[in-house]
């Protein structure tokens, strides 16, 4: 049994199809993950975020677990998207002077590896500044409101969703057919709905970089 | 004729730069060869036998490239052309695209295809026998021998038939692998699991021949799909990477559900 879902993990489709559930369960994360950040937009004070993020600290053992489950989906991710670039790039030792597009690839499609490291490092960053700081005496609302009211931090958080959306726009279609549900009757539909997800994602995201650099948290539709 | 059609009178002026080398061990680099009147109703290859003869009458080594039949269909010819994979043509092979897709003056860059798993043998000639292995992994079905059976005895859905025989299409050429950035054998594994798994006579082989094929392509140094397709644009056949999406879905099964040999038995 175990010997089996060795075999599977070791094999190329094996590899992608478990980087493309990975990929659809961190797509479902961002969306939860997006969905809660919007709370901060609720008041001009922070308290519907603070208390949202209270509430997240209050599952104790839960909020551990689901952690741990965040770092196994990312390292499998991450992991697995290093371990395949590093095989493709030694599955053609010999470039070629120019591999010319046929027709079929696109920016997001061409740049997986790339986008995929600069959303790592980003990863790293947005973990060290909101993961591991110290909001007990302001509140969480307020850090995030300070880092992101600073351009470099605006700048660095608005350039990272650029990436992630990018990358997003590849990935759902692409772990449609990586888990082959491809099907000419839902193929446009997978297409557009893939785009759609991904850019709607990046650029929810986004607005928190952008509306704390113009209102530092003083919205003006409060 | 007069005027305006300048490159029938005269033809196509050409800068080359054809990769050379001398075997597998060799680095390789580029030559550049300069051809003169080639006419553009000619076939690429067929400019290639041009290029050849001059170097001959100069005493030079021709350039070595693979071809056979010169009408599309039996996956010999190969060469990255300007960095496409049979040239600039959707479902074209080399040995049918013709030099009036190429403008008098041009240069164009011609190479082989480039795979750890297609390594080069001389000049434009890779060895391309790992798709001979997969297909002697899995790619064939059992037949029963003795009088042959009636016509219709095996019903064939419509769609089965045509999705198979589009499958069925593949030469095995390998531009799939030549065009993928990632030097990966998806399209190519995934028409011949697909041919066979569509129809009737590739069921009792079905699972174990998923398994086997897909094994004995990662065994080959094959890489990694990334679902660009440049795979489809680049076939000659134009398969569809819907067939990559059937072999996902057919190794997936076959993974979760095949039994070892004797493992059936158990469960009585």
């Amino acid at each position: 049994m175990l010997s089996r879902f060795g075999a599977f993990l070791r094999s190329s489709i094996g590899k992608k199809s478990l980087m493309a559930f990975t990929g659809l369960l961190l797509i479902l994360f961002l969306i939860a993950h997006v969905a809660g950040n919007l709370s901060l937009y609720a008041d001009g004070t922070g308290e519907q975020f603070n208390a949202y993020a209270a509430k997240l600290e209050a599952l104790g053992p839960l909020k551990l677990a689901a952690e741990l489950g965040l770092v196994i989906l990312f390292g499998a991710h991450i992991a697995l998207g290093m371990r395949t670039y590093l095989e493709n790039r030694e599955a053609r030792p010999v470039r070629y002077k120019d591999l010319a597009p046929k027709g079929n690839r696109t920016l997001a499609s061409m740049t997986m590896p790339v986008t995929g490291i600069v959303i790592l490092v980003f990863l790293v960053i947005h973990i060290i500044d909101f993961r591991l700081a110290d909001f007990s005496k302001q509140g969480l609302a307020a850090l995030v409101i300070e880092r992101l009211s600073h351009p470099l931090g605006a700048g660095i958080y608005f350039i990272s969703m650029g990436f992630l959306g990018v990358h997003l726009w590849h990935a759902f279609q692409s772990l449609v057919q990586t888990l082959g549900f491809r099907h000419p009757a839902y193929l446009p539909a997978v297409k557009t709905a893939g785009m759609v997800l991904g850019v709607l994602i990046a650029a929810l995201f986004a607005t928190f970089p952008v509306l704390c650099l113009m209102f530092k948290g003083q919205w003006p539709w409060n | 004729m007069s005027g305006g059609h300048d490159t029938h009178s005269h033809g196509l002026n050409l800068t080359l730069h054809v990769w050379r080398q001398k075997n597998a061990q060799d680095t390789g680099h580029f030559e550049t060869y300069s051809l003169h009147g080639i006419s553009e109703h000619c076939s690429f290859l067929e400019m290639l036998d041009q290029l050849n003869e001059q170097l001959l009458k100069e005493g030079r080594e021709p350039v070595a490239f693979d071809h056979d039949c010169r009408e599309g269909i039996c996956g010999s010819c190969s060469l990255v052309i300007n960095g496409r994979a049979h040239g600039p043509d959707r479902e074209t092979a080399t040995c049918q695209l013709h030099m009036r897709r190429f403008h008098d003056g041009e240069t164009i860059y011609i190479e082989p295809f480039r795979a750890k798993a297609f390594p080069v043998q001389r000049d434009l000639v890779c060895d391309r026998s790992a798709f001979d292995r997969i297909i002697a992994a899995g790619g064939f079905v059992s037949a029963s021998t003795g009088s042959p059976q009636d016509a219709n005895a095996l019903p064939v859905p419509k769609e089965a038939a045509d999705l198979a025989m589009d499958a069925a299409q593949c030469i095995g050429c390998g531009a799939c692998v030549a065009a993928c950035p990632n030097a990966a054998a998806m399209l190519f594994v995934g028409a011949k699991v697909s041919h066979l798994a569509l129809l009737p006579q590739g069921q009792p082989e079905r699972k174990k021949r998923v398994l086997a094929m897909v094994e004995q392509m990662d065994k080959e140094g094959f890489g990694n799909c990334g679902n660009i397709y440049e795979c489809e644009a680049a076939c000659p056949k134009g398969i569809s990477v819907e067939n990559i999406a059937r072999m996902n879905r057919e190794y997936l099964g076959a993974s979760l559900t095949a039994r070892p040999q004797g493992e059936a038995k158990a469960g009585f």
